[in-house]
Parts: C-alpha cells; sequence; structure tokens
C-alpha cells in the first residue's frame, strides 16, 4: 500500500512538472509564432504580363452593379492579368511585415503598394523602393502639378500619387445632438468615452496639434507638440478616448458607439451615402492632407505591367470613375470635368474638390527628419496605450 | 562486450549531444558551413545509437530503450522551446543597429528590462489582475455547472456537456467580436440596462462606465471569463464524474450535514480538477489580448497587447522579448507557488 502511494506522489510531481514546461511552452509559442509567419512572407510571382497590386481597403471602384470595375477595365484594356488585394491595413504593420524581407535584400510579392507619403518617404530613403518607369507613361503630365517633386520624394522619380485627402472629424449626429466644427469638441466632456482617434500618428496629433495653434508644415521638434501629446495622454487616461483604431473606425461610428473619431475624408462620404446621421467636417482649426502614393518594392519584375497600370490610372477618364467611387481627392488632371459628366453633384463637394475656403484649412505634415519622427512615434505608441 | 554494457552512458550522451544540435541549429548559433557540421554530428549521433543498438545484442538494446523511448519528446522539446526561448532571451539582451534595422547586436542590454517594467508596468499588473480574478470567476461559474452535469446530468450528462462545448466549435475572435456587439452602447443588454434604469446601480458597482458596458475592464474581465470558461468547466467535470457516490453516503452515515459532506468530502476530491483547470485558464488569459483589443480601452491594454505592439507595429523585438521573458517567468513564478499551497501532493 505505502509503495502505491509512492508511485502516486511520483506522477502527481510529473504531471506538475509537465505543465511547467507547457506553459512555457505556450508563452514561447505566442512569441515565436509572428516572427515565423513574417519570414514565411515572400515568395515568387511570375514575370512578365501580370501585375500585383496591394492596396488599402475600399479604395478602388469594384464590378458591382453593373459597372465595371477599374480592375477589369485595365485587364482588358492591356492584356495583363492583374492581382488586386486590400492587405493594406496600417502603415506600421505593414513596414513591419515586410522590413525582415526589404531589410534583408529579400523581395516581397506584390510589384506595387501604396504607403503613405511619410511611410513610402521613409522606404525611399531607406532604398527599399526601385524608381518607377514613368519613361514609359504618356500621361505623366496629368499629373498635379503640387505633386510634382513633393517632399517625399524630391527627385520625384519614386513615387506617384494614388489618391489623397483630409482628416477631419467624422460624427454621429444622433450621437452628439448638435453639429462639430471644431478639434476642441473631441475633447468635450459630454462626450467622454465616446472619442475614437486613429493610430496614424499623424492624422490624430495634426489634428490635435493644429488646435494649439501649432503649424504642421514647418514642424521640426519634437518640443513643439510636446504640450499637444500630453493633451491626448491626459484626455487618455480621462477615459475620453474609447479606442484608437485604424480603418475600423468606420463600424462603431455607425453603431453609435462613437459620438465623433478623427476620420478620412473619403470614408466617411462613401458612408454618408446610406447613413444620413454620419458626417465629415473640416475642423476649424485645420485638417491634415496627405496622399498615398504608389511605390515599387525593390526587386519588382513586372516592370512594364506597373507603368500600363501608372498609365491607366492617369487618364482622366479612368481616374474619374475612382474618383466617383472612393471620393478622395483626386492626383490627376481633368479629373473633376470627368466627373462632372458622372456625377455633376459630386464634382461641386469641396470635400472631394476643395474650394479655397476648405483648401485653406488643410495643412500638409513637414517632412521629419528621422530621429523627430522616431519620439514623434515614441511617444505616440506610449499613449496610444498598447 | 565493453560497448554493450557502456551502453546506458551512450544513449544518455547521445540525447545530449543531439539535443545541443538542434538547439544550436533553431536558434541559428552559426552561420552556412557550420551548420552543415551540426547536422552531420547529430546524424551521426542518432546512427551511431541505432548501430548499437543493432549490434549490441538484447543486453545493450534494454539499456538504450528507456533513452530511444525519450527521444522524440526531448528532441522535439529541444527544437521547439529550448531553441526559441534561447533566441527569446538573446533578442532580449539585444541592441538594434538602427532603427530600422534587422539585425541584432547581443549587448547585455539589461536595459530592455528596465523599459519592459518602467515602460509596462501597468499592462503587467492589468494582465496579472485580470486574468486572475477571470480564473475565479470562471471557478465561481464553471464548479456549480460541473457539480450538476456531473452528479445531476443522468441521461442527459453528454447532451449537457455538449452544450458547454458547442460555442467554442466557432473561432475565438468571432466569439470575441461578438461580444463587442452584444455590449455596444445601442445593444441589447445597455438597452434593457437603461429601460429598468439600473445603470447607476451598474456604475456605482463599477461594471459600467459612463453609461456604457462595452470598452470598459468588466468587459475585458467577462470576454476572458467566457472565452476561457470550458478550460475551467472540464476539467472540474473529470475530476467530480470520478468520485463515488457512496464516498458521500458514507460521510452522511456518519452524520454529516450535506454541506459538510461537501466540504470534506466532494470539494477536496475535486481539487485536481480546480487545479488543472486553474493552470489552463490563467496561463493563456494572462498572454491573452484579443479580449482587451476588441472589448477594452486604451485604459485596459494587457501586456498581451503591448508585446503584440512592439513585435508587430514598432519593430522592438528586443524590448518584446525582453516583455515576453517578463511574462514568462512571472507566470511560472506565481504557478509555482500556487503548485506549492495548492497543488497538494495526494493529487493524483
Amino acid at each position: 500500500m505505502k509503495k502505491r502511494n509512492n508511485i502516486n506522489q511520483q506522477r502527481a510531481g510529473l504531471s506538475r512538472r509537465e505543465f511547467l514546461i507547457r506553459s512555457g511552452a505556450l508563452g514561447v509559442a505566442g512569441v515565436s509564432l509572428p516572427a515565423l509567419l513574417a519570414a514565411c512572407g515572400g515568395g515568387s510571382s511570375g514575370g512578365g504580363n501580370s501585375l500585383f497590386f496591394d492596396n488599402w481597403p475600399l479604395y478602388i471602384d469594384p464590378s458591382e452593379d453593373g459597372a465595371v470595375g477599374t480592375v477589369e477595365r485595365f485587364n482588358a484594356a492591356s492584356g495583363v492579368e492583374m492581382t488586386y488585394t486590400e492587405a493594406y491595413n496600417d502603415n506600421d504593420e505593414y513596414f513591419a511585415k515586410i522590413q525582415p524581407l526589404l531589410g534583408a535584400g529579400q523581395r516581397i510579392e506584390p510589384d506595387l503598394i501604396a504607403p503613405t507619403f511619410w511611410m513610402a518617404g521613409r522606404l525611399i530613403s531607406l532604398g527599399w523602393v526601385d524608381k518607377l518607369p514613368l519613361g514609359q507613361m504618356s500621361n505623366l503630365g496629368n499629373l498635379e502639378d503640387n505633386y510634382v517633386k513633393p517632399p517625399w520624394d524630391p527627385t520625384g522619380e519614386f513615387s506617384l500619387p494614388w489618391q489623397a485627402g483630409t482628416a477631419g472629424i467624422a460624427y454621429n449626429i444622433d450621437v452628439t445632438g448638435r453639429e462639430i466644427k471644431s478639434t476642441a469638441d473631441l475633447f468635450d466632456p459630454a462626450f467622454k468615452g465616446k472619442i475614437g482617434m486613429l493610430t496614424e500618428m499623424r492624422d490624430t496629433m495634426g489634428l490635435i496639434l493644429m488646435s494649439q495653434g501649432v503649424d504642421i508644415a514647418t514642424i521640426s521638434s519634437f518640443d513643439q507638440a510636446a504640450a499637444s501629446f500630453d493633451l491626448l495622454a491626459k484626455a487618455k487616461a480621462d477615459g475620453q478616448i474609447r479606442a484608437f483604431t485604424g480603418n475600423d473606425y468606420i463600424d462603431d461610428l455607425v453603431s453609435g458607439n462613437y459620438a465623433a473619431c478623427v476620420g478620412w475624408s473619403g470614408d466617411v462620404l462613401q458612408l454618408g451615402k446610406d447613413s444620413p446621421n454620419i458626417r465629415f467636417v473640416v475642423p476649424e482649426e485645420g485638417g491634415t492632407l496627405w496622399a498615398d502614393v504608389m511605390v515599387m518594392p525593390k526587386g519588382t519584375e513586372n516592370v512594364d505591367a506597373v507603368a500600363k497600370w501608372l498609365d491607366f490610372v492617369y487618364d482622366p477618364v479612368e481616374a474619374a470613375q475612382i474618383t466617383a467611387y472612393v471620393q478622395y481627392f483626386s492626383p490627376v488632371k481633368g479629373v473633376r470635368e470627368e466627373v462632372a459628366k458622372i456625377d455633376p453633384e459630386l464634382a461641386e463637394n469641396p470635400l472631394v474638390f476643395p474650394d479655397t475656403a476648405t483648401a485653406s484649412r488643410l495643412k500638409s505634415w513637414a517632412n521629419l527628419s528621422e530621429d523627430v519622427d522616431a519620439q514623434f512615434a515614441d511617444a505616440f505608441s506610449g499613449i496610444t496605450g498598447a | 562486450m565493453m560497448l554493450a554494457k557502456r551502453a546506458d552512458g551512450f544513449g544518455l550522451g547521445a540525447i545530449a549531444v543531439a539535443s545541443v544540435c538542434l538547439v544550436a541549429l533553431g536558434a541559428g548559433w552559426f552561420d552556412g558551413p557550420l551548420n552543415a557540421l551540426v547536422v552531420l554530428v547529430l546524424v551521426s549521433v542518432v546512427l551511431g545509437v541505432a548501430l548499437i543498438a543493432a549490434v549490441g545484442g538484447p543486453e545493450a538494446r534494454r539499456l538504450l530503450a528507456p533513452y530511444g523511448l525519450m527521444k522524440p519528446g526531448l528532441l522535439w522539446m529541444a527544437l521547439f522551446f529550448l531553441a526559441p526561448v534561447w533566441s527569446l532571451v538573446r533578442i532580449s539582451l539585444s541592441t538594434k543597429e538602427s532603427r530600422f534595422s534587422v539585425q541584432y547586436d547581443f549587448t547585455w542590454a539589461f536595459e530592455n528590462y528596465t523599459r519592459a517594467f518602467s515602460d509596462f508596468g501597468g499592462q503587467f499588473q492589468r494582465a496579472f489582475l485580470y486574468s486572475a480574478i477571470a480564473t475565479v470567476l470562471t471557478i465561481a461559474i464553471g464548479y456549480p455547472v460541473a457539480y450538476v452535469i456531473a452528479f445531476r446530468g443522468g441521461r442527459f450528462k453528454n447532451i449537457l456537456l455538449g452544450l458547454v462545448v458547442i460555442p467554442f466549435f466557432t473561432s475565438y475572435l468571432i466569439r470575441t467580436i461578438a461580444w463587442s456587439t452584444i455590449l455596444a452602447d445601442q445593444g441589447p443588454i445597455v438597452s434593457v440596462l437603461r429601460t429598468f434604469g439600473l445603470v447607476g446601480v451598474f456604475e456605482f458597482l463599477q461594471i459600467m462606465e459612463n453609461g456604457k458596458l462595452l470598452n470598459t475592464p468588466a468587459a475585458v474581465i467577462g470576454g476572458l471569463t467566457y472565452n476561457f470558461l470550458p478550460f475551467m468547466l472540464l476539467p472540474i467535470y473529470v475530476s467530480l464524474e470520478k468520485i463515488d457516490p457512496n464516498l458521500v453516503n458514507a460521510a452522511m452515515d456518519l452524520y454529516s450535514s450535506p454541506t459538510e459532506a461537501f466540504r470534506k468530502v466532494v470539494f477536496p476530491l475535486s481539487m485536481p480538477g480546480v487545479f488543472a483547470g486553474t493552470l489552463l485558464t490563467f496561463i493563456p488569459a494572462a498572454g491573452d489580448f484579443v479580449n482587451a483589443q476588441f472589448l477594452g480601452n486604451p485604459n485596459t491594454t494587457m501586456i498581451g497587447n503591448s508585446i503584440q505592439d512592439q513585435f508587430l507595429r514598432q519593430n522592438n523585438y528586443p524590448v518584446a522579448s525582453a516583455m515576453s521573458t517578463v511574462l514568462m517567468v512571472g507566470i511560472t513564478a506565481l504557478v509555482l507557488i500556487y503548485t506549492r499551497f495548492f497543488g497538494t501532493e495526494e493529487l493524483a
């Protein structure tokens, strides 16, 4: 009998040890899996007549309701076989995904991606993108003048804008009960716990900085922004902010979880078609002006197909189709006239084709030096709480 | 034969050498051609043992058998546990060459750990606090249910167990996101509470904040409790199921009240289930980031969220690794303490 007990004791000991080992294994599995996944992201697509464009979600007109989407029209017109995906959800996240590959000199699968201007600037300065085949384009002259040799791409050889837009305030008037006009309204205690902010640092901080009277077009040091970061940190600590999100702020806005949030113009305009209670405003203090630009990650093989695509979307007739659907600012000359033929009302919308009054309130960010950018990023991620 | 007599020594040595080889390969100790050498050593050691077993006769095989049986498990652990832990700890003590570099220099950078504590102390506390509360709640909810199923379930036992498990056939993520719809400000629960004027009561109990249920600490803890309930309920059920009802009858014959019978007989005998359930719930819950991500707010983030953010958005592998190491050590320490006090020796 006694002996049996001993055996039982030993077994108990063993199973406990097993548990400990397993608990450790769980921890490690959680840690190493993302790294493994990131490492498996590569691969190669065939050369020649194919094209892979990885873009942001809801950023092109799809084939629906009898209309033929831009991708299908392009495929039919050019004979290129294009793969169009919407896996670009967040600049930092995407960068973290491609960094191990591009940083190690390997190529990534997409032939074309559309990072926001500042991220494109980073990729260009790291030397992780190839020059675009601009020489093969006949529609290059349609590029709006203010995007020629922009600050993030001083030689203008590496990037072409896909769409531009503004970050302002989106709100659900059923929840706010009043019109929102100013960034200061986001800090109104009446909306405690019902305010959303974007994880996109330049948009969230851009609005706050402008409301504090800081000019984001000339900002060059972190000290100028410190007070605004404190304001955001305090609002977060007070429970004013419900969440920091990427593109998924839309759901919370529609469901009424948010009274108001920082949002992107085109998103909200698209939404407004079905939900008239969702509104968008460029705040009195100013909204940010940004552009998402197409770049070719280093080592792309399908350069000819990229040239055909760029030429296609810089044709104002084709670009107007995209604008009519996504309702962002188009970087292509002559789009307004083409949109007027499809949807005259849209051609007059100051949030799609900014009038001088709206344009005067829009500012774009200065090019931050890498050290300053790192300071901004650190301060911001410290607040977003993650 | 000398060889045959020393077979167990060879077996032990072979396992040790093979484990080290696998860790070296997995953790990337060497570059290029040296790796081929390591593979060569690994293969020759394994073949060597097989050779000894083949030519050494029954005596050698008898001595080698235990090591042979241990080998798959041990080598698996070497490659998939020891090697990753090695890499993790190494990166946690490294610094990046530059902000966007993918190279890490091992520099005994203990400041990563300082940063893990100073910048993410709150997240560590919340992770342990929320998962501890969730664990207690899963016991409070899971134990009575398991008890009823085990002792009063009768012929419906299997159906009842099935009902517990069926929701978990759906993806973890979907279930959690579903809660954000259910708890939403205009959702069913808050609407009912508002209709009955109970919002004030719930706010007093600190379950609601500002008239909202979603994006509060309560929602995060609730989500954890919901998601880990079966991991508590099933082990408790198994240990209750095994209890011989005659033991309870015997206690009653000895003038025990039902309460006393439960306290002195049933509950102690169900402890192994509670113990196993606690480990299965607390450990993954402490590292969870899904619930805090979808049901929490910026002030309820847990350490899992921070680790995810540092790894996948900030690209700060050294600090992220330091946080993971601290989490691992922290959980191990807590489990050891727990085992010391509750994991009694009569567990079998």
